[in-house]
């Protein structure tokens, strides 16, 4: 019981007594595990729950048949009759729009006469007694009829409603037949009998997928050998959902790579933490030497402070968690389109707060806590009580071996520079991350040095430039070393990662601006107005691009078509495109150097194909492999010729699926649009010229990226909020030296100036700092960590101005930070001061 | 006589108008056989329906039916593409263990599309999904596949198809074309294995094939009806029906046919013969249907009198839809006399339209 009197007296009434610092503390964790739980969150719903939207209706199914461009209709015919007891459901997939509130739904296209009977069950347990009969046979009633649909009741729509619907490049029109429920993991949908769909996508001869559902014994994997022997080669049989298992461990790198991003927030609150303790300590210097004077033992004193993290942990994780919570929703939003634009149609699932989460939010509220106390706690306790308690003794400075630190620095740079050398780890760049903690704990221990080498040189001149009160200001802070080369550590390092990230992130959007340069040669560019994604690509009327071609004033119309294929059991994009015109308009880059018309010559063998490069790195594969891909029946085996530059997604995509149009010399772009316009006024098609395709996509690109410039935020306003705590606790801690300033007649606004000049100094320290660290991190971003983990190169570029608005915002608030401290130290009661004294 | 009624509510609900384009049946058929045992699209509805008799070697008795059913959807020439539905195949697959006391049943419904289910003349096979019948010269092979069972068995036919009816056409209602044309094998000796879980058990027996095809052919007064297939102990067989009206009296279009020896075939009109319950009833728990189980047949003419009972009571085939109605079909076994000698006999036995009235009518 005395413990706890003592640990209150000693630790909690001051933090009463200095609520602002303590509520800056205390935010600042919040904030950092609000951070980190609301990209977990999110992560969780965006990407851990990944379910592919076609797999909803999937029932439960065991294996699938798929092969790319479909497999040929008759093998589910061949599939039925097998003598095995096998549930075999035959489905066509492809995307609608619902022209009204131009949402994207899957249209999946099922058996309804095989499979509607259970179909309609599904939903007569729903329905009363007395409909039951009704929908039940509603099912089949209107199966002839090629505008049947049935929707997920989340679609919100009822049966009899007139629905218009956007597929591919056309509209139609269809009748909701039905409604089915849409939980239990069957997301909302357009359901449409085989043969409706079939005329719908003008896909005949052949399924998207067949899903099979077959009996327990034998294991799956003999299923799937007793299958194979029946299906044509090509034809791949696998476990129902692979496809969603590709794109989930795609998805895992890429939650992966944002939750470390989230953990920055974490370092920056770590070091805030570090210093409101230190800065504690040694406040509380005499109280320490009374109770040690009393009979308190190292070990009280210790667990003391420790337990004061633990509180400031607490306290933090528990304001952390319902604003992560909070935060999550938008993480979710950003995250969502990323997922869509980057990798794969899907839909976020729910945000779900439970005991996992609660749990990591105080495991690192506190655990950060913990960790950054221990060291200043410890040097707490070390403290004899006889110095402790001379009363009028200079507040004991904290010893800083400036020598030591930096060549511990040196080493762990060198280490830094190894690691960024070595390879990926199982395909993650798990030591490219260790090369990037390594520097920022290189920057931490050199910091000490820096500041007091910059410092000692910044005095005389700030003396000479500003007046006297700054020099004061710069050589208090070579003096309390220890504590300003934390503050400026917490601050740089939240600038080197903003600055790493903005120069990466930059760097990335210029390299695609200038791949766009090269890849976009074509005037006009249209594709179906349905929304397209990374895994979905709706496709144009067949003959539209003879017919174009024909218009006065085209040159030539390109086609370019995609599929989605699985190659060595990662999700990869297949295209086809016309080489005459490939020939005599693209200016690719090929990986070596190559001439085009070199490159494409040999591409018109039949057996040879360009790979992009991401595709390369994935699979280690280089130029003069050869490659074997599954399509249709057959098993064709290529010959890679070349690789090319490419950054539409790191799946390794050849080309959209859309049309590209050469306008002719001499002939008038506007002229010719209006033409186009007219001759697809039937259809729902988006034509863009060369630059509005570019700007939308760097409208994608930066829509992609949004949420890493959340991070950033979220990390640098951390690091603000920090430099005005801890400015708070150096004004305070210094009011014996600032009450003797004024008792020596330094003004009140001398006094201000003085503590804003402080400020303003950490502030350009820390930029310094962290632009350096920054430009360091960023090279190890852009050169491994990214490299091994998506497979771009990305020509390195400095987003000058971005980085200079960015700095500006920080160093602006950090001068708004020492305001407040600047406005307490005037205040300060310059008697009561140097009566201590 | 089977179970048209899944047809007839399937037909009823798909294809309202369109009965006009199809053939009824009428007197003066003239039948070709192998092909008759083959599809007739001109009609709209055609069934081909197994039942039999079997017996495992160590006395345990099996009843199956495996029926396989054709009804015309469209016949539009614009929608032919693979998986428009011209018909829609339905089927039933039941298996009786009558001294084991369990019966098991399926149904699968399916069109025809990238061949999942036909019929074909050409490769002598008729089949929904693997329920098949594969026609070897002039014996049949058997196949069906259920998760809890399976059917392999060979058929061969000992006498020549039965024509019922007069004139080539078994007349159902009043009208013209109120008929169907209906075949039978009426005695296909068979051998095969029945797989049962983990057990393959070897059968020989006696099973009963039936075809019929017609468009339209009942009335919508008539709600049910009750028919029997009696193979019996002196190698001759009967078929007999009655249709039951809404007012609970019997049609008069009820009739049968007798089978002699050497497969002769008899007509037999309603007043030949007499067929009525005894009054003994089995009530299913599952659509609460009383059926009456037992039943006295009599037929003055012939000097036969039966009594057909079955071994196991619960043999009703419900459908996890209402597209399908609910009925009973099973295994009967009869015992009685003809003139003083007294006479034996299997058969099956199906009876429609008694947990709610069959909708004929939209």
């Amino acid at each position: 019981m005395p413990l706890f009197v003592l640990f209150y007296r000693l630790m909690v009434r001051p933090l009463f007594r200095e609520p602002v610092r303590t509520l800056l503390t205390i935010l600042a964790i919040a904030l950092g595990v609000a951070v980190v739980l609301a990209i977990d969150l999110a992560g969780s719903a965006a990407t851990g729950s990944f379910r592919s939207s076609m797999e909803t209706l999937a029932g439960e199914s065991d294996l699938e048949v798929v092969t790319s461009g479909g497999v040929p209709e008759n093998v589910v015919g061949t599939l039925a009759t097998l003598p095995y007891s096998i549930r075999v459901s035959p489905r066509i997939e492809d995307y609608g729009v619902i022209v009204d509130t131009k949402k994207a739904l899957p249209l999946i296209g099922l058996d309804l006469v095989a499979e509607g009977s259970a179909y309609a069950q599904s939903e007569t347990q729903k329905t009363a007694e007395s409909q039951t009969q009704d929908d039940s046979e509603h099912v089949f009633e209107h199966l002839g009829d090629a505008d049947s649909i049935w929707v997920g009741s989340s679609v919100g729509y009822k049966t009899g409603r007139r629905v218009e619907l956007l597929i591919n490049d056309q509209v139609r029109k269809y009748t909701v037949r039905g409604v089915y429920p849409d939980s239990h993991g069957n997301e909302s949908a357009i359901v449409m009998d085989l043969a409706a769909a079939q005329n719908a996508l003008c896909r005949y001869g052949r399924v998207d997928r067949i899903l099979l559902k077959v009996p327990g014994t034998p294991g799956l994997e003999d299923w799937q050998q007793r299958l194979r022997t029946v299906l044509p080669a090509g034809v791949e049989v696998r476990p129902q959902g692979t496809g969603t298992n590709e794109n989930r461990r795609m998805l895992a790198a890429f939650g992966w790579n944002l939750r470390l991003l989230s953990y920055i927030s974490l370092v920056v609150g770590a070091f805030l933490i570090y210093n409101t303790i230190s800065v504690s300590v040694v406040r509380r210097r005499p109280e320490i030497g009374i109770v040690r004077a009393l009979g308190a033992s190292r070990g009280v004193i210790l667990s003391a402070f420790v337990g004061e993290a633990v509180c400031f942990g607490l306290a933090g994780a528990l304001i952390g968690l319902p604003l992560g919570r909070l935060m999550a929703t938008g993480a979710v939003r950003l995250m969502a389109a990323t997922v869509e634009s980057l990798y794969v149609s899907s839909r976020p699932g729910t945000i779900e707060l439970n005991a996992e989460s609660v749990l990591l939010a105080l495991v690192i509220g506190v655990g950060v806590a913990v960790a950054s106390s221990y060291s200043p706690a410890r040097e707490g306790s070390q403290v004899s009580p006889v110095e402790a308690m001379a009363r009028g003794r200079r507040e004991y400075d904290v010893r800083v071996h400036k020598a030591r630190d930096l060549w511990l620095a040196l080493a762990l740079g060198l280490a830094a520079a190894v690691a960024s050398r070595a390879p990926a780890v199982a395909g993650k760049p798990f030591l490219g991350y260790l090369a990037a903690i390594l520097l920022v704990a290189a920057a931490a221990l050199a910091m000490p040095a820096f500041v007091d080498a910059l410092t000692s040189v910044s005095s005389k001149l700030l003396g000479k430039l500003f007046g006297v009160e700054a020099m004061l200001a710069s050589r208090s802070l070579a003096a309390s070393l220890r504590r300003t080369s934390v503050l400026v550590g917490a601050l740089s390092t939240a600038i080197a990662m903003m600055t790493a990230v903005g120069i990466m992130v930059g760097s990335f959007r210029q390299t695609v601006v200038l791949w766009m340069s090269d890849q976009l040669p074509a005037d006009l560019y249209l594709r179906p107005a349905g929304s397209a994604a990374a895994d979905r690509h709706p496709t144009l009327s067949s003959g539209l691009a003879e017919e174009l071609a024909r218009l006065p004033g085209v040159a030539a119309v390109e086609r370019l078509r995609a599929y989605e294929i699985s190659y060595q059991d990662m999700p990869a994009t297949l295209a086809s495109a016309d080489l005459n015109v490939l020939r005599s308009y693209h200016h690719s880059d090929f990986f070596s150097g190559r001439p085009k018309a070199q490159v494409l010559a040999e591409l018109r063998d039949s057996n040879a194909v360009i790979v992009s490069e991401p595709f390369t790195y994935k699979h280690h594969l280089k130029t003069g492999d050869s490659i074997t891909l599954s399509l249709g029946e057959t098993q064709a085996s290529f010959l890679i010729t070349d690789v090319y530059y490419d950054y539409s997604s790191e799946r390794g995509s050849t080309a959209p699926s859309n049309l590209a149009i050469y306008v002719s010399p001499g002939a008038q772009l506007d002229v010719v649009r209006a033409e186009i316009e007219k001759a697809t006024a039937d259809r729902r098609v988006l034509l863009f010229s060369n630059r509005d395709l570019r700007s939308e996509a760097i409208r994608i690109f930066d829509r992609t990226f949004a949420i890493t410039y959340a991070l950033e935020a979220v990390a640098v306003l951390v690091a603000v909020m920090g430099i005005a705590g801890a400015l708070l606790a150096l004004v305070i801690d210094r009011r014996r030296e600032l009450g003797l300033l004024h008792f020596l007649g330094a003004a009140t606004g001398q006094v201000r100036k003085l503590i804003r000049v402080e400020a303003g100094l950490l502030g350009l320290l820390a930029n310094f700092a962290g632009l350096a660290l920054g430009f360091a991190l960023s090279l190890i971003l852009i050169y491994v960590i990214n490299k091994q983990s998506f497979g771009w190169t990305i020509r390195f570029h400095w987003p000058v101005e971005v980085l200079l608005g960015a700095l500006t915002v920080v160093y602006g608030a950090t001068v708004l930070a020492g305001l407040y401290p600047a406005k307490v130290a005037v205040h300060l009661n310059p008697l009561e001061v140097v009566h201590e004294e | 006589m089977k179970s048209r009624l899944t047809c007839i509510t399937a037909a009823v609900l798909l294809l309202q108008p369109l009965a006009p384009q199809y053939r009824t049946a009428l007197p003066g058929y003239h039948y070709q056989f192998p092909r008759d045992h083959f599809n007739h699209p001109d009609f709209q509805t055609e069934w081909w329906y197994y039942t039999g008799n079997l017996k495992w070697a160590h006395d345990r008795r099996f009843g199956f039916e495996l029926t396989f059913f054709r009804q015309a959807v469209s016949r539009d020439p614009a929608k032919v593409a693979t998986w428009q539905v011209q018909d829609l195949y339905l089927a039933h697959l039941a298996l009786s263990d009558l001294d084991g006391g369990k019966f098991y049943h399926a149904e699968r419904t399916n069109r025809s599309g990238p061949g999942i289910a036909a019929v074909s003349e050409s490769l002598g096979r008729i089949w929904n999904g693997n329920w098949q019948i594969q026609w070897h010269g002039s014996d049949q092979e058997l196949k069906a596949v259920d998760e809890r069972f399976q059917l392999h068995l060979t058929l061969h036919s000992e006498k020549p198809p039965v024509i019922h009816g007069e004139n080539g056409a078994s007349q159902k209602a009043e009208g013209a074309g109120r008929a169907s044309h209906y075949v039978s094998l009426t005695r296909l000796a068979t051998s095969g294995v029945i797989d049962l879980g983990d057990k393959k058990i070897e059968v020989r027996g006696t099973s009963w094939m039936d075809h019929e095809f017609f468009t339209d052919q009942l009335e919508p007064e008539q709600t049910g009806w009750d028919w029997l297939s009696l193979q019996l102990e002196d190698y001759t067989e009967l078929m007999l029906f009655h249709i039951r009206r809404k007012d609970g009296s019997i049609d008069p279009h009820a009739a049968g046919t007798y089978v002699d020896r050497d497969g002769k075939t008899t007509h037999l009109r309603s007043s030949d013969f007499k067929l009525q319950p005894t009054g003994e009833k089995w009530t299913s728990p599952t659509t609460g249907a009383e059926y009456p189980i037992h039943w006295k047949i009599v037929i003055p003419k012939l000097g036969i009198e039966l009594e057909a009972k079955t071994p196991l009571e619960s043999q009703e085939l419900t459908g996890k839809t209402k597209l399908a109605p609910n009925y009973w079909e099973g295994a009967i076994v009869l015992t009685g006399h003809r003139n003083a000698r007294s006479l034996g006999g299997a058969g099956y036995l199906e009876m429609t339209g008694y947990d709610r009235p069959v909708r004929l009518a939209p």
